[in-house]
C-alpha cells in the first residue's frame, strides 16, 4: 500500500479511479473543482478508462449520471454549494430512479465559498443517503465505499460523501492509498438491474399489462422480476399519471431504512480487508465512561478530538460523537448512547433558518421517546467558514458538561465566534 | 444529403401499439409514429415534459426524464452508458417539444450539440406549451393568440418573431439539421433513414399542428401543415456540417401566408396590415434561402 500526501479533492479523484467509475460529469465551481480537474489528468493519460462528460451546468451533470447509470455505467460527480443547489430537482429524480449514482460534496457555504455543511443538508429530503467526512484518508475510503453501498440490492440508492471545502479539499495531508487489485475484490463491476433496451422491452411492457391485469394499476408497486420485491420498476412507470403512488414514498424510505445495516456491513468489511473503518454510521471517541458528550460532523471532529482530549487530561468525562452518516440518520445508536450520558451538545455547522441546527433537531427528535431523557444542548460553530479554535470546542463541551443536574433546559442554541 | 422516398418506401413495420390518447387531430402523435417507423425499434425514446409521454405508445423503450429541462442531459447519459456496455448500436432519440427544445431545454441542447453528443434530437413544434393549456413559447411565431398572449384591447398576441433553433443548430455546426413536417412524410422519413446512419449530434425540427391549440378544426391538420411549407412559412431544408444548406422541396410558387393564418383561430385576429407583415417577412426568408439552396452558408 502506497502513501501520497495530498488534498481531500485529490483523495476524491483516487477514490473514483479505484472504483473504477466509467462516466464522469461535472462542472466547475470552488471549492470542487480540483476533484474533476485530477479526473481528466486520469482520463487523459490513459488510467481511468471512463466517459468525461464535460457539461454545461450542474443538472445537467447529475441527469447524465443518473440516465447514464440506468443504462449500465458506473457514475461519478462532484460539486458544492451554490452548484448543489442549482442540481437539487436532479438530486430527487436520481434516488427516485434507484440510480446509484456517488456524487462528492466539497461543502459550500451559500453566504460565503468557505465551508458549511447547510448545502448538502438543505438536500436531505432528496432521497440520497449523505456520508461526512473528517480527514482525507476518510474521503478515499468514503468514495469506495460509497459505490459498495449504493449499489447494494438491498439499497440502490445514490450516495453523497461530503469533505469541507477548504478545510480538506485544498488541505494536503498524507493518505494511504489501496492496491487497485484489493478494491477489485471489494467491489465488483457494475451492471444496471434495469436498462432501456429494445430487446426486453416487449417482455416488460407484458409484464407491465399483467399487472393491470391483475387490477392493480399504477397505484401499487410494479416488480416485475422474482427476487425485486423491495423496488418498482421505474423506467416506464415513472411519472404520474395515476395519482396515488404515495407507496413510492414508503418504498424509498424502506430502503433508506435498509441502508443503515448496509453502511454498517460495508464499513466493517472495509476494515477487514483495508484496515481502516470508521464506526459505520457514527463514531465514539472516548465516550467508554463519558457523562456528556458533544456531536459534530465533517472536520470539525479533529478538532473535537483535541478538545475532549485536553479536557480528559483535566479529569473531565467528556467523549466525542462524530456523525459520518446524516442521511439514514443513527437515531438507534443516538439513542443507545444517549442511555450513558447526562448531557449532549450538538455542534451544527449548518443553520435551517427559522429552527435552528438540523443536527440539533435530529438528535431531539430521535431522543423525544426515551424514558430517561439526557439535556441535548445545540450550539452553532463554524458557519461561512467562520474559524473553529479548540479553545471553543472545550467551551462548548465544558458547558454541556455544567448543564448536568441543572433543572431548567434553554432549547436555545448558542452561537460559538459570534 | 437525404435521397428522395416515396410514400411506399416507408417501413411496414409498425411501432404504434393500439389506442391512442392524444387530441383528435394531432400532428404530433402522427410524427412519433413516423419517427420510429423510420428509425426502427432498436431505438431508445427520451421524452420530457411534454404531450408526447402522454400519447405516445410507441413500441420503442422509453425514459422518461422527469426533468424538463433534461432533454440533452438524458440523451447524453443514455448514449455515453450505451457506449460504455457496448451497445453503440441503439439509437437514442429525443422526441421534445418546443418547450423543452427552445425554452427550458436550451441550455442544455446547446452543450449536447457543441459537444457533438451520438444522439438524434426530434423537436415535434406545436408552437406553445400545449400539454398545459397553450401558453407562449419561445417558438411560437409573432402575432399568434396563446393563453398567455391573449389577444384584447392593450394586446395583439404576442409580441416578438419565432425562435429560429435549426438555425441555431446549424451554427453549432453539428454533422446534421433538418427541418420537416407532419404534411411530408416521405422528405421526414428520409431525411431520419440518412441522418440515423451518420454519427453525433443530428437534429430536427418538424412542424407539428395542433388542432387544439391553434383552434382548428382536426380534420385541417395536414392541409395546414401543407399550407405552411407551401407559402414559405415552413421551409423544408437540411443543413450538413452546419455548412452545405439545401431545400428539400420547393414550391414552383408561393401560397398566400393568409390562406393557413385564416383557418387557424390563434390567427383569427389579425389585420390585412399584419397579414401583410407575416407575408412580407416570409418572402424576404424564402428569397433569402432561395439564394442560398445548394451553396455552402458561414
Amino acid at each position: 500500500m502506497k502513501s501520497e500526501v495530498m488534498v481531500g479533492n485529490k483523495a476524491v479523484a483516487y477514490a473514483v479511479k479505484l472504483a473504477r467509475a466509467n462516466l464522469i460529469a461535472a462542472y466547475p465551481i470552488t471549492p470542487q473543482t480540483t476533484i474533476v480537474e485530477y479526473l481528466s489528468e486520469f482520463v487523459a493519460s490513459g488510467e481511468l478508462p471512463a466517459e468525461f462528460v464535460t457539461v454545461e451546468g450542474e443538472i445537467t451533470a447529475q441527469l447524465v449520471c443518473l440516465s447514464g447509470s440506468i443504462a449500465g455505467a458506473r457514475a461519478f460527480t462532484a460539486t458544492s454549494g451554490e452548484g448543489l443547489l442549482y442540481m437539487s430537482h436532479a438530486l430527487h429524480h436520481t434516488a427516485r430512479y434507484w440510480a446509484p449514482v456517488v456524487m462528492a460534496v466539497a461543502n459550500r457555504s451559500v453566504r460565503t465559498m468557505q465551508p458549511d455543511h447547510t448545502d448538502l443538508l438543505a438536500q436531505r429530503e432528496t432521497g440520497w443517503i449523505q456520508l461526512y467526512c473528517e480527514n482525507n484518508q476518510e474521503v478515499l475510503d468514503t468514495g469506495i465505499m460509497a459505490y459498495k453501498i449504493a449499489e447494494d440490492d438491498r439499497v440502490r440508492l445514490p450516495v453523497a460523501f461530503a469533505l469541507d471545502g477548504y478545510v480538506l479539499s485544498f488541505t494536503a495531508e498524507p493518505v494511504s492509498i489501496p492496491e487497485q487489485e484489493k478494491v477489485d475484490g471489494f467491489l465488483k463491476p457494475f451492471k444496471s438491474k434495469y436498462p432501456v433496451l429494445p430487446e426486453t422491452w416487449d417482455a416488460e411492457l407484458e409484464e407491465y399489462k399483467k399487472h393491470w391485469q391483475q387490477g392493480k394499476g399504477i397505484n401499487e408497486p410494479f416488480t416485475p422480476f422474482a427476487g425485486d420485491e423491495n423496488f418498482s420498476h421505474l423506467t416506464m412507470v415513472s411519472w404520474g399519471k395515476g395519482h396515488d403512488l404515495q407507496w413510492r414514498w414508503r418504498a424509498h424510505q424502506e430502503a433508506m431504512m435498509r441502508a443503515k445495516k448496509v453502511i454498517k456491513e460495508v464499513d466493517e468489511e472495509y476494515g477487514r480487508l483495508f484496515g481502516r473503518s470508521y464506526g459505520g454510521l457514527l463514531e465514539e471517541y472516548r465516550c467508554e465512561d463519558a457523562e456528556a458528550v458533544i456531536v459534530v460532523m465533517g472536520t470539525l471532529a479533529s478538532t473535537s478530538r483535541v478538545a475532549v482530549d485536553n479536557l480528559r487530561k483535566q479529569g473531565k468525562r467528556v467523549g466525542l460523537v462524530k456523525l459520518k452518516s446524516y442521511r439514514p440518520f443513527p437515531s438507534e445508536e443516538m439513542q443507545d448512547i444517549a442511555k450513558r450520558v447526562k448531557a449532549i451538545g450538538v455542534i451544527d455547522r449548518n443553520i435551517s433558518l427559522g429552527e435552528g441546527g438540523i443536527v440539533y433537531g435530529s438528535i431531539r427528535s430521535a431522543l423525544y421517546d426515551q424514558v430517561e431523557k439526557p439535556k441535548v444542548l445545540g450550539y452553532y460553530a463554524g458557519l461561512a467558514g467562520r474559524e473553529v479554535r479548540v479553545r471553543d470546542i472545550e467551551n462548548a463541551t465544558e458547558k454541556t458538561l455544567k448543564a448536568i443536574g441543572s433543572g431548567v433546559m434553554d432549547s436555545t442554541a448558542t452561537w460559538i465566534g459570534g | 444529403m437525404s435521397k428522395k422516398m416515396s410514400i411506399r418506401d416507408l417501413r411496414k413495420e409498425e411501432v404504434m401499439w393500439p389506442g391512442n390518447p392524444a387530441c383528435q387531430g394531432c400532428g404530433g402523435s402522427i410524427i412519433g409514429r413516423l419517427i420510429f417507423k423510420a428509425l426502427g425499434r432498436n431505438s431508445a425514446r427520451v421524452e420530457v415534459a411534454s404531450c408526447a409521454p402522454g400519447f405516445m405508445n410507441i413500441r420503442v423503450p422509453s425514459f422518461f426524464g422527469p426533468a424538463f429541462e433534461g432533454a440533452a442531459a438524458f440523451m447524453t447519459g443514455l448514449a455515453r452508458g450505451y457506449k460504455i456496455i457496448g451497445r453503440e448500436d441503439i439509437v437514442v432519440a429525443g422526441l421534445i417539444g418546443d418547450g423543452g427544445t427552445a425554452d427550458i431545454g436550451f441550455q442544455g441542447l446547446s452543450g449536447a450539440a457543441e459537444r457533438n453528443e451520438n444522439v438524434f434530437w426530434f423537436t415535434y413544434d406545436n408552437e406553445a406549451y400545449m400539454n398545459t393549456g397553450g401558453q407562449r413559447s419561445s417558438a411560437t411565431p409573432e402575432f399568434a393568440s396563446t393563453s398567455t398572449t391573449p389577444v384584447a384591447k392593450m394586446s395583439r398576441g404576442k409580441t416578438s418573431e419565432k425562435k429560429n433553433v435549426p438555425m441555431i443548430l446549424a451554427l453549432h455546426h453539428v454533422p446534421y439539421v433538418a427541418t420537416a413536417s407532419v404534411a411530408y412524410p416521405e422528405d421526414l422519413t428520409a431525411k431520419i433513414v440518412y441522418g440515423k446512419e451518420l454519427r453525433g449530434f443530428r437534429y430536427m425540427h418538424i412542424n407539428s399542428p395542433c388542432p387544439t391549440g391553434w383552434g382548428t378544426d382536426p380534420k385541417d391538420t395536414i392541409k395546414i401543415a401543407r399550407l405552411a411549407v407551401e407559402s414559405g412559412l415552413w421551409p423544408l431544408y437540411e443543413i450538413l456540417d452546419g455548412r452545405h444548406f439545401k431545400l428539400t422541396y420547393k414550391p414552383r410558387e408561393l401560397k398566400p401566408v393568409s390562406e393557413t393564418l385564416k383557418i387557424q383561430g390563434r390567427f383569427r385576429h389579425l389585420k390585412d396590415e399584419e397579414i401583410a407583415s407575416i407575408q412580407k417577412a416570409t418572402t424576404e426568408n424564402w428569397s433569402r434561402l432561395l439564394a442560398i439552396d445548394g451553396k455552402d452558408i458561414f
